[in-house]
């Protein structure tokens, strides 16, 4: 009985590994997908910046909205066309929201679910290259969040508005792509 | 206490009225030599005419501790940021001060533009997240509103490295408050308290809350919320064991000043009156 109950185990086991394995490696490779895309981003944020006075303490006190305008216009040049699922497509967008969802269980989503309250939360109606509106406070991001999901270079950021996961250009303050509903249901 | 604040208390049914009327003790900065001296300002960026009178009342307050450098503990620019905002918001209020030469070190808050931290009046370098040392304490400024592992690493490292005697962080969101409107941000708690503790911070300060709050140690730190030295959410606070402190019912700064394993404050409303003041001795 012993013996038998021994080989379902191991049985049951490398059946679980056989499955799991495909999935890592699609899992991973989405990752590796979405972080190439996020390179050749900065890659065209560094050429746009290019351009201009480079943004350091002290050469632009006086006009950091302004240099923020410029960056922007340059980089929509550069990507004029750009749309939602460029760079989140639609299985990066699925990938994402999974790692979230890994992020929110048991206790951790209930403390998550309290930082974002807690943190002004902002809705806005998101577009492509369009800038954060200046006047709304820029939502935190709950930090369990910012453990689980691929880290990013720093000329981009994770921000949360909404339901959504944005993809923002931290220099330009502006939207480079989004995962709309990241979030799940509202608890 | 006044008349509304007791009626608030017994209407509440709880020791409300200890918590906002106590009197704070007999006190007088030692003003040692090699002393650290500074003040805290949060949420202060309104450049309505309560921001100005605060920033006239540390001038004032400078005759009784002369602090050489302010801590802004986030939303030190609301709304907009052009240089007309700049100089409404920060540089007006503050001039009497910045003609003294008093640096201001900047965290950023949720009402702030990120890219606040190349404005050279705010001394950030250009980072979101930096450190710097005076005497024998070092202050730590973070950014609470994209704590990422890129910045926990940073954290976790700069303070093992560091062998000042005071460890001292500041940052926007608080991880301890009993302000009713937002509340402490726990999810942040759970990932920078261990690290203080494991590296003996010994105060923390933060904004985001428009009210004063200090808090009785937890696990060995001890917590300031100060929020409102431009905005103000009156009566927000909720008494609770933890609070060691409450004051809303007014703007406010404070000033500090470290003498060797002491750290003496004094928490000063708009109007120059005592709210607050104490002695934090060192941990071992």
């Amino acid at each position: 009985m012993r013996r038998a109950a021994y080989t379902v185990c191991v049985l049951l086991a490398v059946s679980w590994v056989s499955d799991a394995q495909p999935r890592v490696n699609a899992d991973a490779a989405l990752t590796a997908d979405f972080l190439q895309r996020v390179t050749s981003y900065v890659k065209l944020h560094k050429e746009a910046a290019a351009g201009l006075p480079p943004l350091k303490p002290g050469t632009h006190n006086e006009g950091i909205p302004e240099y923020e305008r410029l960056l922007r216009e340059r980089i929509r040049e550069l990507r004029a066309g750009a749309k939602q699922g460029d760079i989140c497509t639609p299985a990066i967008s699925a990938e994402l929201r999974r790692l979230i969802g890994m992020a929110m269980r048991g206790a951790d989503e209930k403390r998550i679910r309290e930082s974002l309250r807690r943190a002004e939360p902002v809705i806005l109606s998101l577009h492509v290259n369009d800038p954060f509106p200046e006047e709304l406070p820029l939502q935190s991001t709950p930090p369990t969040l910012l453990l689980n999901l691929p880290r990013l270079p720093p000329e981009v950021d994770y921000r949360i508005a909404g339901n959504s996961l944005v993809l923002r250009d931290a220099t330009a303050n502006m939207v480079v792509d989004f995962v709309p509903n990241a979030l799940g249901g509202r608890k | 206490m006044n008349r509304r604040q007791f009626l608030l208390g017994t209407a509440l049914g709880f020791a409300h009225a200890e918590l906002f009327a106590e009197n704070p003790p007999a006190f007088a900065f030692p003003l040692q030599a090699d002393s650290v001296r500074f003040a805290i300002i949060g949420d202060s960026g309104t450049g309505g005419s309560a921001q100005f009178e605060v920033a006239r009342q540390m001038v004032k307050q400078r005759a009784a501790l002369p602090f050489t450098f302010v801590l802004m503990l986030g939303d030190n620019i609301y709304g907009g940021h052009s240089p007309s905002d700049l100089k409404k918001k920060f540089d007006e209020p503050y001039r009497p001060l910045l003609s003294e030469q008093i640096k201001f070190y900047a965290s950023l808050g949720n009402h702030d533009n990120p890219d606040e931290r190349f404005y050279e009046p705010f001394n950030m370098g250009g980072k979101r997240f930096y450190n710097f040392r005076r005497g024998n304490a070092e202050f730590f400024a973070l950014d609470s509103n994209y704590m990422d592992p890129t910045q926990l690493d940073w954290l976790k490292k700069q303070l093992s490295l560091s062998s000042a005697r005071w460890k001292i962080c500041y940052f926007h969101h608080p991880l301890y408050s009993d302000a009713h409107f937002h509340g402490p941000d726990t999810d942040l708690r759970k990932r920078l308290e261990p690290l203080f503790e494991e590296n003996h911070v010994d105060v923390v300060f933060c904004g985001h809350e428009h009210v004063y709050e200090r808090l009785k140690p937890q696990n060995g730190i001890q917590y300031f919320v100060l929020g409102n030295s431009g905005e103000l959410r009156a009566h927000d606070l909720r008494p609770a064991a933890e609070m060691a402190k409450g004051f809303d019912t007014d703007r406010c700064f404070a000033m500090f000043e470290i003498a060797g394993d002491r750290m003496y404050f004094e928490t000063i409303s708009r109007v120059g009156e005592v709210v607050d003041s104490g002695v934090i001795e060192k941990s071992k």
